[in-house]
């Protein structure tokens, strides 16, 4: 049996997003298409490589990101150009690139506006997958469990015990 | 509560609900004063607060547009975000980790203190810490601050423990320091849980906020009317020069005229400035207020900075109150560090969302990767100090109109050589501490969002030096106060709302005086 989970999302926040586990995931999407998808996809993944992330994961960041473009038509731009740059940085499609390239491919476009909202977005909606909290030890809610007050808020062994404050 | 007529000029109108403008509401209404409280935000309660980072920014946080220029890294970093305050009734006080420090004395004289230091335009307080020192007392016993009042400071959390053992081992003053969260049942209010979450509104209602004690009581004594979600946007004043009116829109879009006997604007330290520039008129073109040209002027925004460290074994430092640890040592003014003023370092502590998004905004790539990894492994370690005033760090009004027709501020801040020193000092503080515990790794975060937000309608003794007296009462409108960080005359190195709460009640006192003796 597998330990329970760690990490717990506070009840009254939507769950995350549902997405196809195959390979026509992005058909699930509202406004990116397969090929838009998955550049964004790989980008996402050689911006921030988590070797042991599943990618899931960043399926699941590609799909804020279409949200974000379904509701602002700025986003949306943003996104496009994004995708252009890397295509037009290399004779080959930036997905078919290798890593190094890629990386390089990133560091030329990275003063853009573009780049920055890619760039910023997958940082904000990354860490804020509940998996990937669970991965990187980030326990997320806790009144609903009665706070930290009973778990291990100072748990911490491996210094020496302070001295009880003095009231 | 209380409701009072669109043109009962006898109301005084308090403009924010925040630290200053809802801690005076109250202290005018327990007085008998009649108070209308304006405030953009909604009225939430502990119910619809969410234990969850970005849903909790997202939810509290003033987003409207602004935008930020000079050589400040918050200008590249967060360029229409460049200050952090909420919206939302309560004001900031909803969501600040409520660390509760006393300026020191030389605080309130740093032009005498530090001299005159080329750039600055530091000028003394209007007032002495002897005459701010009761009314400290009385915010502590308000707010239940911790180490105060018999009440115990907060325990030791995990990452307090990695701060102690650094701090012990260097032989620097360390202890949880003072909170107004009670760490057991005061006030009517329980005790923490160490949830970790008053950021977002704190559902357990352990912390101090106006949201949950003193818009409550003003509203019992029936002396004061909260109106959410009424946005001010122009100061009027009559034939004499005096405030008159304030108007404001509500949440269906209608503008309405409320009346005033007097105005005080509360809305933190870029919106105060904001609208009295905005309520210019021709007896007072430049402004309301400003007639020696100092209102946006002089703002502040403390040295405010991170080290975050990687240590070889778990922290878990998002469990518990995120910022109950001090160190002491470095906050006198000490001419032989090279620099002006002082600093005081304190624990910090966020969850892996906003970790990632404030550890370095622009790092990407397999060695960011690497750090942000080892989260369960991260000890956090702060700092609050004093900037350097400098005229032309300022909030101003930009061409662009936002959706009610005031024009988006701009706030415009170079850092000062003495605030680069102190940085500097600060880093291999902090990361001296971190590296005595068996740090691996630390890494120097640049400043988030400016979370103490200062001095851009500062207090001084003459006119000529600031925009209002040591009561907060504006030289050139004598019905016109301000209550909120933007009245301070300079930074200190503490963190600002403790002294924003003792001055507000002392501001309370002094309007009912006035108001007794038919001088207001
Ligand atoms: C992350 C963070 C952590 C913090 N932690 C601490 C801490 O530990 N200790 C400490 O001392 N300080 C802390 N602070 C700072 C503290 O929150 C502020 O100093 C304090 O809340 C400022 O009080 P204020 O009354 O000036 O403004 P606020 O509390 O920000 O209130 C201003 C209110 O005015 C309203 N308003 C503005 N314009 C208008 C308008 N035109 N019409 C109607 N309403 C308007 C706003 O919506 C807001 O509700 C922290 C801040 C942040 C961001």
């Amino acid at each position: 049996m597998s330990a329970p989970p760690i990490a717990h999302k506070d009840p009254k926040m939507p769950p995350p997003i549902a997405l196809p586990e195959g390979a026509d995931w992005a058909g699930a999407l509202g406004v990116f298409s397969p090929g838009v998808a998955e550049t964004l996809l790989v980008a996402a993944r050689t911006l921030y490589p988590h070797d042991g992330l599943p990618e899931r994961v960043y399926r699941r960041v590609v799909a804020h990101l279409d949200r974000m473009a379904a509701a602002s038509p700025l986003a949306a731009q943003g996104f496009a150009e994004f995708v252009d740059l890397l295509d037009g940085a290399f004779p080959l499609p930036f997905i078919e690139l290798s890593e190094g390239f890629r990386v390089q491919v990133l560091k030329r476009v990275e003063a853009s506006a573009p780049f920055r909202l890619v760039q910023r977005s997958t940082v904000r909606f990354l860490y804020d997958d509940i998996e990937v909290w669970e991965a990187f030890g980030y326990e997320g809610a806790a009144v609903h469990l009665g706070g930290y007050v009973n778990r291990g808020f100072d748990d911490l062994d491996w210094l020496p015990e302070p001295p009880a404050p003095a009231v | 509560m209380a409701r009072y007529e669109l043109d009962d000029d006898g109301v005084v109108v308090i403009i924010g609900s925040g630290a200053g403008g809802g801690t005076l509401a109250n202290e005018l209404a327990q007085r008998g004063v009649e108070v209308v409280l304006l405030e953009a935000g909604k009225h939430l309660t502990a119910e619809d607060f969410v234990n969850d980072e970005w849903g909790g920014y997202e939810m509290l946080s003033w987003l409207d547009k602004r935008t930020a220029s000079g050589s400040w890294r918050v200008a590249k970093d967060h360029p229409t975000a460049p200050s952090w305050h909420c919206k939302v009734v309560g004001g900031t006080s909803v969501h600040w980790s409520a660390c509760c420090y006393r300026f020191i004395e030389d605080d309130f004289r740093a032009r005498t203190v530090y001299g005159d230091i080329p750039g600055t335009t530091l000028i003394d307080w209007p007032l002495t810490l002897a005459e701010i020192e009761p009314w400290y007392d009385r915010a502590e016993a308000k707010m239940g601050v911790t180490g105060t009042n018999g009440l115990p400071p907060l325990p030791p959390n995990n990452n307090y423990k990695v701060m102690r053992a650094g701090a012990a081992a260097l032989g620097l003053t360390v202890s949880t320091g003072r909170h107004a969260i009670n760490s057991i049942p005061y006030d009517g209010r329980p005790a923490t849980i160490q949830d970790g979450f008053t950021i977002t509104g704190d559902k357990v209602g352990s912390r101090w906020s106006t949201l949950n004690v003193e818009i409550p009581r003003g509203l019992a004594t029936g002396k004061l009317e909260l109106r959410p979600e009424s946005r001010a946007v122009r100061i009027e004043h009559d034939a004499a020069g005096k405030a008159s009116a304030v108007v404001y829109v509500d949440a269906a879009g209608v503008t309405h005229r409320q009346k005033a006997r007097a105005v005080v604007l509360a809305g933190n330290c870029v919106e105060t400035p904001r609208l009295l520039l905005h309520s210019a008129s021709a007896r007072f073109p430049n402004g309301l207020a400003n007639g020696w040209g100092h209102v946006g002027r002089h703002y502040l925004r403390h040295i405010v900075q991170t080290v975050w460290s990687l240590f070889d074994k778990p922290v878990n430092m998002h469990r518990g109150e995120l910022m109950a640890g001090l160190v002491t040592d470095y906050v006198r003014h000490d001419p032989s560090r090279g620099f002006a003023g002082g600093y005081l370092i304190e624990l910090n502590s966020m969850g892996l969302p906003t970790t990632a998004a404030f550890l370095d905004p622009g790092w990407w790539g397999r060695d960011f990767v690497s750090v942000i990894e080892q989260y369960r492994n991260m000890a956090g370690i702060f700092m609050t100090g004093e900037d350097m005033p400098q005229a032309d760090n300022r909030v101003t009004l930009t061409d662009e109109l936002d959706a009610y027709g005031v024009p988006v501020a701009n706030i415009h801040y170079d850092d000062h050589p003495n605030d680069l020193k102190m940085r500097s000092h600060g880093y291999k503080s902090l990361t001296a501490i971190h590296k005595a515990a068996g740090a691996k790794r630390s890494i120097e975060a640049p400043s988030y969002p400016a979370s103490h937000n200062l001095g851009s309608c500062r207090m001084a003794q003459r006119a000529e030096d600031g925009v209002v007296d040591g009561y907060g009462r504006a030289f050139e409108v004598p019905n016109l106060f301000i209550a909120d960080g933007s009245n301070f005359a300079s930074g200190g190195a503490a963190n600002p709302t403790l002294t924003i709460v003792a001055l507000a009640m002392r501001q309370a006192e002094f309007m009912a005086e006035q108001m007794a003796a038919g001088a207001l």
